[in-house]
């Protein structure tokens, strides 16, 4: 895999390159950049598979790198020093992206994430949804990015009903009856969907309040959903929840 | 009981001898004996007929006579004990005396009223029977005196000289000295005034008055009221008033006299007026006298008195007490009642009059009612100050809290960059810079962590030259912290990471680009009592006068604002000079050395 590495400090670079060298041999560096321009030039030149991209530049984002290019055929994998300006997005559009100082471990599962989405799906569309997020202020987001084995989708949050933990994977239930499964962990979906009012209501639900039905009270508290479901709230969870829906 | 005697001594009784009493009392009971044969006939005639109706012994019947004539006997002889007690003698004003029934009640003798000096007045409502004495000293020269008596107005005696021939020796009360006296006349006064002058032709002037008042006093009655406005034609009367009327009266500050007019009486002087406060139930005005003159009815001049309206202090109900005024009377508050008139007067005044005491009163209410007030307005004021105080206190603890939590704000950006550095100089096998570097970073988070509010100079030169060192791991500028040999480092204080957000915002905004070629100079300066700390570099400079200057200025300003809401008296002063060859912040901290 042939990439490029964006990053404004000299040493990020230097660091990050030595890791591939050393754990990813799959990747080929084929450029550095330490600004917007370069970076536009050297993807436009090298036409990369995958791109490494720091988020914070200086006074500049690396999404102005992605807004620049005409086409986006290639992987992203955004690295950050700091959870901060843009990630929420990032994580919407269901995109990978390594906190520095990077981990060994999180750079070959991203490496290896990428190789398979290569080989199984036309790259960019991510990258397309995450600049029409961008574009949108942060708490409006109406879409979410779900990456499943050989395809991504991207589904209206209107339409999930609720979400079930199975170990790190994550189930989405839909309310066109179908059911999703998405290999990352409840706990990533719900700080993501928390904001946008879904419930966590316990350690493995997460549930979507347009379809909550009624609160039964047999068993210490049963949210009952449109769908006829019945999801149980965990003690700890039970203020907030009746908060929650008293507010609706 | 004690009578009362004139020109010799107070008191003396009167001693005859028994015949005389006898006869005396004889005397009295024939005329009683007369009236009541009638009560005799019809008696015996109903005991008569009663005891043939009954048919009782003749024996019986003399027995029942017997009892019944001892009673009839019995009771003449009271009757009889009813006349003239000449055992006692009452004073009568001047040089008389006088004898009455002896069972007369509600007797009042010898009363003087103020203005009539010459005059006294004997109240003798009960009293059949009066006999009238006069007594001379020795020394007078009795043919000289001449007196009159009156019977209800009409003349008995006009002028008469004393017939010295009637004129007999006595004791007056057992008195060493001997009076020439003599009867003027026994009378019977029942429903009648008598009237007795007695003067001296040398001194014809002055005329010694007693009357003998043997039928109640009238209750005095308020002819009218007057406001003393002169009218053309004098002054109008009001309608007889009722005495259970409510008299409503308006004072107005025209007026300043208010006249209450009794009727014409031959005794108007034995009337005394008060006037009560119904409120306060106390007894405001208060006159014995009566003016004549001015106020005429039926060709008489009229008893008034002038009441000053000051006397009323309030608007409100006033009670027009009229009563007789006798020195010496044993009468019950209720029989005392029958004499007196009550008028009520509901007095409604424009102005209302305070006496001083209740100015002072008044004033001295107003002044409380003030003080407290103020008092009340003083604590509130304080408790508001108080609370602004703590508000204060407050604000100073939030502005605390708040430079802490921009304090701690090392930027997460810099710091995780930072480890990214020393990760970079591990994988390029630099262990040694690694160890140092990872070091520095630890001492400059410690530095960071460690919350004081104040560090030396000298560690501020310690934290600044960490950071900078970090940072020019990431971007390899060039960087000088100078400070003059005088200044004493580890002696002066300022507030921690004082400098840090100006330093990082020369590096990121300043040289961040440059590279090598990048340069920040920091210099800790004494300027007369002034600390001058200043951070300069060589970047592109930017607009200082456009907003949103980049987070990095603003906090540096909030950092400002809120240093001078801790230390007050706006000890931090921030300049900043910037163009396109750098730009150069200079903070004074004033008075601080």
């Amino acid at each position: 895999m042939k990439a490029v590495l964006i990053d404004d400090e000299i040493s990020n670079l230097e660091n990050l390159q030595a890791l591939l060298n050393k754990h990813c041999q799959q990747v080929t560096v084929a450029a550095t950049a330490q600004n917007v321009n370069d970076a536009v030039a050297a993807i436009e030149k090298h036409a990369p598979d995958l791109v490494f991209l720091d988020i914070q530049m200086g006074e500049q984002t690396g999404f102005e790198v992605l807004k620049l290019l005409p086409r986006r055929n290639f992987e992203v994998i955004f690295v950050t020093a700091y959870d901060q300006y843009g990630i929420q997005a990032v994580k919407f559009a269901a995109l990978d992206y390594l906190l520095k100082p990077v981990d060994i471990e999180e750079l070959k599962d991203a490496v290896n994430k990428a190789e398979r989405k290569l080989a199984a799906q036309a790259p960019g569309s991510q990258l397309d949804f995450l600049l029409q997020q961008l574009k949108k202020p942060e708490a409006s987001v109406s879409k979410i990015a779900l990456q499943m084995q050989n395809e991504i989708r991207y589904i209206g949050l209107t339409e999930i009903i609720r979400c079930e933990a199975d170990n790190t994977y994550t189930h989405f239930f839909l309310a066109d009856g179908e059911k999703i499964l998405v290999s990352k962990s409840l706990k990533e979906y719900a700080d993501l969907l928390r904001p946008n009012g879904f419930l966590r209501t316990h350690q493995s639900h997460l549930v979507n309040p347009k379809y909550v039905k009624s609160w039964l009270k047999e068993d210490g508290g049963i949210l009952l959903l449109s769908s006829g479901e019945k999801i149980p709230i965990s003690k700890p969870n039970k203020e907030t929840v009746k908060k929650a829906l008293q507010q609706l | 009981m004690t009578a009362r005697g004139d020109q010799s001594k107070a008191g003396y009784s009167h001693r005859c001898n028994l015949t005389q009493l006898a006869i005396q009392i004889l005397r009295q009971s024939i005329p009683l004996l007369f009236r009541l044969l009638p009560f005799l006939f019809y008696g015996f005639s109903f005991a008569i007929i009663a005891a043939s109706l009954m048919h009782i012994k003749l024996n019986t019947m003399k027995k029942i006579l017997f009892t019944l004539l001892c009673f009839i006997i019995a009771l003449s002889t009271v009757q009889a004990q009813k006349g003239i007690n000449f055992n006692y003698t009452y004073a009568a004003g001047g040089k008389l005396l006088m004898n009455i029934d002896s069972l007369a009640k509600n007797v009042s003798y010898d009363n003087i009223f103020p203005n009539q000096p010459r005059t006294s007045f004997n109240y003798l409502p009960e009293v059949h029977h009066l006999s009238i004495q006069i007594n001379f000293r020795k020394n007078i020269n009795i043919q000289h005196y001449r007196y009159t008596i009156l019977i209800d107005d009409k003349p008995m005696v006009v002028n008469q000289p004393i017939n010295e021939a009637q004129l007999k020796d006595s004791h007056a009360g057992g008195d060493e000295e001997i009076f020439r006296s003599m009867i003027l006349g026994t009378f019977n006064i029942k429903g009648k005034v008598i009237t007795t002058l007695l003067y001296s032709i040398d001194k014809p002037q002055d005329i010694d008055k007693a009357v003998f008042y043997g039928k109640p006093i009238p209750k005095a009655q308020i002819k009218g009221f007057a406001k003393p406005t002169p009218v053309v034609n004098g002054y109008s009367f009001g309608s007889l008033i009722d005495s259970k009327e409510k008299i409503k009266l308006n004072l107005t500050k025209k007026d300043d006299e208010l006249t209450i007019i009794k009727d014409k009486s031959a005794i108007d002087y034995v009337y005394y007026t008060k006037i009560k406060d119904k409120q306060t139930n106390k007894i405001i005005f208060e006159s014995t006298a009566w003016q004549y003159g001015g106020y005429i009815d039926n060709h008489e001049f009229m008893p008034h008195i002038k009441l000053n309206k000051t006397v009323f202090k309030k608007s409100g109900d006033y009670e027009i007490i009229i009563q007789p005024l006798f020195s010496q009377w044993n009468i019950t508050p209720k029989e005392m009642e029958k004499y007196t008139a009550r008028y009520t007067l509901a007095i409604t005044l424009d102005q209302e009059n305070y006496s001083k005491s209740e100015l002072w009163i008044y004033v001295l209410r107003a002044v409380l009612a003030i003080g407290l007030a103020f008092i009340v307005i003083l604590y509130f004021i304080k408790k508001r100050n108080q609370k602004k105080l703590a508000e204060n206190e407050q604000q100073k603890n939030t502005a605390k809290l708040r430079l802490n939590a921009i304090r701690s704000q090392l930027n997460p950006h810099f710091m995780f960059n930072a480890l990214s550095g020393i990760q970079n100089l591990m994988n390029k096998n630099e262990i040694d810079n690694a160890n140092k570097y990872l070091s520095k970073f630890a001492r400059l988070t410690r530095n960071v962590l460690h919350d004081r509010e104040l560090i030396s100079l000298a560690q501020e030169e310690t934290l600044l030259d960490d950071y900078l060192q970090m940072e020019q791991l990431r971007f390899g500028f060039q960087y000088e912290i100078n400070h003059p040999e005088n200044l004493d480092l580890d002696i002066t204080e300022i507030p921690a990471m004082l400098l840090q957000p100006f330093v990082e915002n020369a590096v990121k905004h300043g040289i961040s680009k440059k590279g090598a070629e990048g340069k920040i100079s920091i210099a800790f300066m004494q300027q007369g009592k002034d600390l001058l700390l200043t951070v300069s570099d060589n970047g592109n400079g930017f607009d200082i006068t456009k907003k949103n200057n980049g987070l990095g200025l603003q906090l540096s300003n909030n950092r400002i604002t809120l240093l001078n809401d801790i230390y007050k008296e706006n000890r931090f002063t921030l300049a900043v000079q910037s163009n396109p060859g750098g730009t150069k912040i200079s903070l004074t901290l004033t008075d601080w050395l």
